[in-house]
């Protein structure tokens, strides 16, 4: 089973911790910039949008990688990048639908999310539950549940209880 | 790291208009350790750079926009920037503060503050990408809002920008013009906006890619996780009440409480506080709810107080933006109006125009109450308490200086007051000419002292000494300041010492570049939760007692050795050096005072029934207060003495030269106050430094045998 990152605007509060977060615990550094996640704050709608790698199955960026720079890792599923690898062509930026692969210019490489090794750091800062960690498999046996029991809440406003009201 | 201190960046950007050049300046690496950042060396910077004789809209008038050391860093609350210089509302020291992700984008692009001076020919807005900085054109954003001038921006350079504006209240010489930060964020009180625009500046954009280090990366996580935890620990924060509703929680809670200014401070409660509340604007206008309440927060922040809404429908709708308690209160409380889409309104428009809604709404209700009183012309206004339209309408009439009314208020109640004339003063509730925020100070005596001292003029932010508000246990309040009654706001006991104290803390966060809700709201910062927990009925294990430790953090932020005794005199330090400025600028002793309504008339009805700041009391306090800043009696002067113990002997020999420095203490008969305040300050941190510290505040002459 692979877990991945949930990211859930309604949750967000577009405070960024996950941003200096990331960029610290993988560079030493405080840098939204070197951040694997962002988040896209549309100051003048107030809303505040987490965004970042999906790991996608079929992702565009292992496939246009001409030197083969980008994998899976079996262990976490997560797709990752070999810097000594990359060229610096910067194609998989192109063709990443999410934005999500950015360029190191330090290290003239390109970086992303590697998930941690399966323990990401953006998550332990993120208390509203704007980035969660979690089971993908699961996912939609939750939501039928969650959906289900709004069921059973209308029911009961239409049901007996309120009928003389 | 290529500044000696980690945390910061390491130089400023000074913008010299008249001449049209940005230069690179290096930051001075000793007033990293003295004034911090932020607020305290925009300070020192003012003192060093600007001539007293210069005026507040001068061309050679400076103004300092600049983050703290700890700003952008990972960590609770690292967002906020400080807008210092003269202000044009007070023509003393100003300055205001806003939580921002404009600040953290400065450092990243790699400065620790914008100084801006002289004059440009036409308009112009300073653009900051990393390191190419440029001064372009701002022809065609000139006379716009601010929302419009932000959005420009935008698409100009590009959607991660990060903006300041300002809007045309202040082009038009509104005399509180506000600096607002990516559309919302304010820096709006003391009207540094109005000086920028005064010098043809109309926004200042920045893009940062780079990155800040720290001096110890791992000291400083465990910091940082220490005080966010701390934050989430808080019972306060644990409600989820502030989150969910913002600062708009005050409205019933302050009406509760007997402070909410109600009708132009004649009153401090009122009957249309629901309509107005926090509560009332999550349900009608917020548009971030579900499905937890989660408002919009600052950069790092845990706490997103600010609240986004919108109004879709009726004759206000388009309306949309964050609000706050403070502006909620001056167009709806203060000016009697019940109706929360005309409130919000009058709060946005005010924001657009790029005006402190503050001292818009207090000015507002003052000609509402001069109305009521036959004092005024009103120039066919119905200027009334609770006329929303007329508000509505008085506030397009001040930013654009529209006919007498406007042009009088633009400039300020107290302003306003001296050209009307006829007693119209007897209503003002201005403190050093400018408007009181939206707590009675008849009703909350640490609030309504701290206006008094306040060095920004009449103003909670200098110390926001929330704690007498939180019925804590009185166990706290003793060992913290000396007396139970620290506790009740009602009361006056141990209220110096608790102003100094959270005064202290204060000017130490706005210098660091933290949030003013760890210490006031939460109290998460040392020592409050662990005393807290000592008093508490049901005690947790010390050991799990979770602080922000502001020395700690800064140290491991910046390498700077700084213990928490050291931090607060840091504090005094900055306070003290508000005082010189102020001085300089021809403050007297006399404006450390409150207006005559709060000293004279008790508040008639509701919870704080008729409660009034004594003015025998009021004097006492300020002899106490004065003692233990270190300040003279007689003439309000800064002590030498003081000043050379605070490592301050430069700003001291400069005053000494312009005869503003009191040499030695007038000898006066009572002097147990400053002896008992000092005392115990928390917590002392040998005997040898108590008793000097003792000596110097007990009367004894300055200059010791």
């Amino acid at each position: 089973m692979s877990k991945k990152l949930f990211f859930n605007p309604a949750h967000c509060t577009g405070c960024r911790a996950c941003e200096v977060a990331c960029s610290f615990k993988k560079e030493k550094v405080f840098s939204p910039e070197l951040s694997r996640i962002r988040v896209v704050k549309l100051d003048e709608d107030g809303v505040d949008i987490p965004t970042g790698c999906e790991h996608c199955e079929g992702a565009p960026c292992i496939l246009i990688c001409p030197v083969r720079a980008i994998r899976r890792k079996a262990e976490t599923g997560a797709v990752v990048v070999d810097q000594n690898a990359c060229i610096g062509c910067k194609q998989c930026m192109v063709v990443c639908p999410f934005g999500a692969v950015h360029f190191d210019s330090a290290r003239k490489a390109v970086f992303k999310c590697d998930l941690c090794d399966g323990d990401p750091e953006c998550v332990k800062w993120c208390f509203t539950g704007g980035v969660t960690f979690g089971e993908t498999a699961e996912l939609p046996a939750r939501k039928r549940h969650r959906t289900a029991r709004r069921h059973v809440k209308a029911q009961a406003s239409q049901g007996k209880g309120r009928a003389g009201a | 790291m290529t500044f000696k201190y980690g945390g910061y960046a390491g130089s400023l950007l000074f913008a010299d208009l008249t001449k049209g050049t940005v230069k690179k300046i290096p930051l001075e690496k000793e007033w990293c350790t003295l004034y911090l950042g932020g607020r305290g060396r925009d300070a020192r910077l003012l003192f060093e750079k600007q001539d007293p004789s210069v005026g507040p809209l001068d061309p050679e008038a400076h103004v300092c926009i600049s983050p703290g050391p700890l700003t952008g860093l990972l960590g609770p609350t690292t967002g906020r920037v400080n807008v210092a210089g003269r202000s044009p509302l007070t023509t003393i020291y100003g300055n205001s503060n806003a939580g921002t992700n404009w600040g953290p984008e400065l450092k990243f692009a790699g400065y620790d503050g914008v100084v801006v001076t002289g004059r440009s020919q036409k308009p112009v807005y300073l653009h900051i990408h990393d390191s190419d900085v440029q001064l372009l054109d701002a022809g065609r954003l000139w006379g716009e809002g601010v929302f419009e001038t932000t959005a420009r921006i935008l698409e100009e350079h590009g959607p991660e920008t990060k903006v300041a504006a300002v809007g045309p209240a202040a082009e038009h010489g509104v005399l509180f013009g506000s600096v607002i930060f990516d559309f919302w964020d304010a820096a709006a009180r003391t009207g540094l906006g109005t000086v920028l625009a005064s010098k043809n500046l109309k926004a200042v954009s920045v893009r940062g890619t780079g990155a800040i280090s720290v001096a110890d990366p791992d000291g400083y996580y465990e910091a940082a996780r220490e005080g966010w935890q701390a934050i989430l620990d808080d019972a306060g924060f644990r409600t989820g009440e502030h989150s969910a509703l913002g600062t708009s929680i005050c409205v019933n809670w302050g009406n509760a409480q007997g402070w909410l200014p109600t009708r132009n401070f004649k009153e401090s409660h009122f009957e249309g506080a629901d309509k107005i509340s926090g509560e009332e604007f999550r349900d009608l206008y917020s548009t971030k709810e579900a499905p937890i309440p989660a408002g919009r927060a600052c950069f790092s922040c845990p706490n997103r107080c600010k609240r986004f809404g919108r109004i879709d429908e009726g004759k206000y709708a388009g309306t949309k933006g964050n609000i706050e308690f403070e502006g909620v209160s001056a167009f709806g409380s203060k000016c009697g109006v019940d109706d929360l889409a005309a409130v919000f309104h009058a709060y946005m428009l005010a924001n657009d125009y790029g005006m402190d809604c503050i001292s818009c709404g207090n000015t507002i209700a003052f000609y509402m109450e001069l109305a009521e009183k036959k004092l005024l012309d009103t120039e066919g206004l119905e200027l009334r308490f609770g006329n929303a339209d007329a508000m509505v309408e008085m506030v397009h009439r001040i930013a654009n200086r529209e006919g007498r009314l406007g042009e009088l208020g633009s400039q300020g109640s107290e302003r306003a007051a001296k050209a009307i004339g006829k007693g119209s003063e007897a209503f003002l509730n201005t403190i050093k000419g400018m408007e009181t925020i939206a707590c009675d100070p008849r009703a909350s005596k640490a609030f309504g002292f701290g206006y008094a001292v306040s060095s920004r003029g009449s103003d909670h932010l200098r110390a926001h000494p929330v704690f007498e508000m939180l019925k804590l246990s009185e166990g706290v309040g003793e060992e913290l300041f000396g007396s139970k009654e620290a506790v009740d706001l009602r009361k006056y006991g141990g209220k110096v010492r608790l102003l100094v104290w959270h005064e202290n803390i204060a000017a130490v966060t706005d210098s660091l570049g933290s949030c003013r809700f760890m210490h006031a709201s939460y109290y998460a910062e040392y020592p409050v939760p662990e005393l807290v927990n000592k008093y508490a009925k049901r005690k947790k294990d010390p050991a799990k007692v979770r602080s922000i430790k502001y020395h700690r953090w800064f140290e491991a932020a910046t390498g700077i050795p700084m213990t928490y005794e050291k931090l607060l005199e840091a504090g005094d330090r900055v306070i003290n050096l508000e005082r010189a400025l102020n001085i300089q600028w021809g403050l007297k002793k006399e404006q450390d005072t409150l207006p005559p309504r709060f000293l004279k008339e008790p508040i008639p009805r509701g919870p704080a029934k008729g409660e009034l700041f004594d003015p025998e009391k009021f004097q006492d306090m300020l002899k106490e207060y004065y003692a233990i800043r270190g300040w003279d009696w007689e003439s309000g002067l800064p002590l030498e003495e003081h000043l050379r113990q605070l490592d301050m002997a430069d700003v001291a020999a400069c005053l000494g030269k312009r005869g503003l420095l009191a040499t030695s203490r007038t000898p006066r008969s009572e002097d147990g106050a400053g002896v008992g305040s000092e005392k115990s300050s928390p917590p002392a941190s040998s005997l040898d430094d108590c008793e000097e510290r003792a000596g110097r505040n007990g009367g004894t002459p300055a200059r010791r045998p």
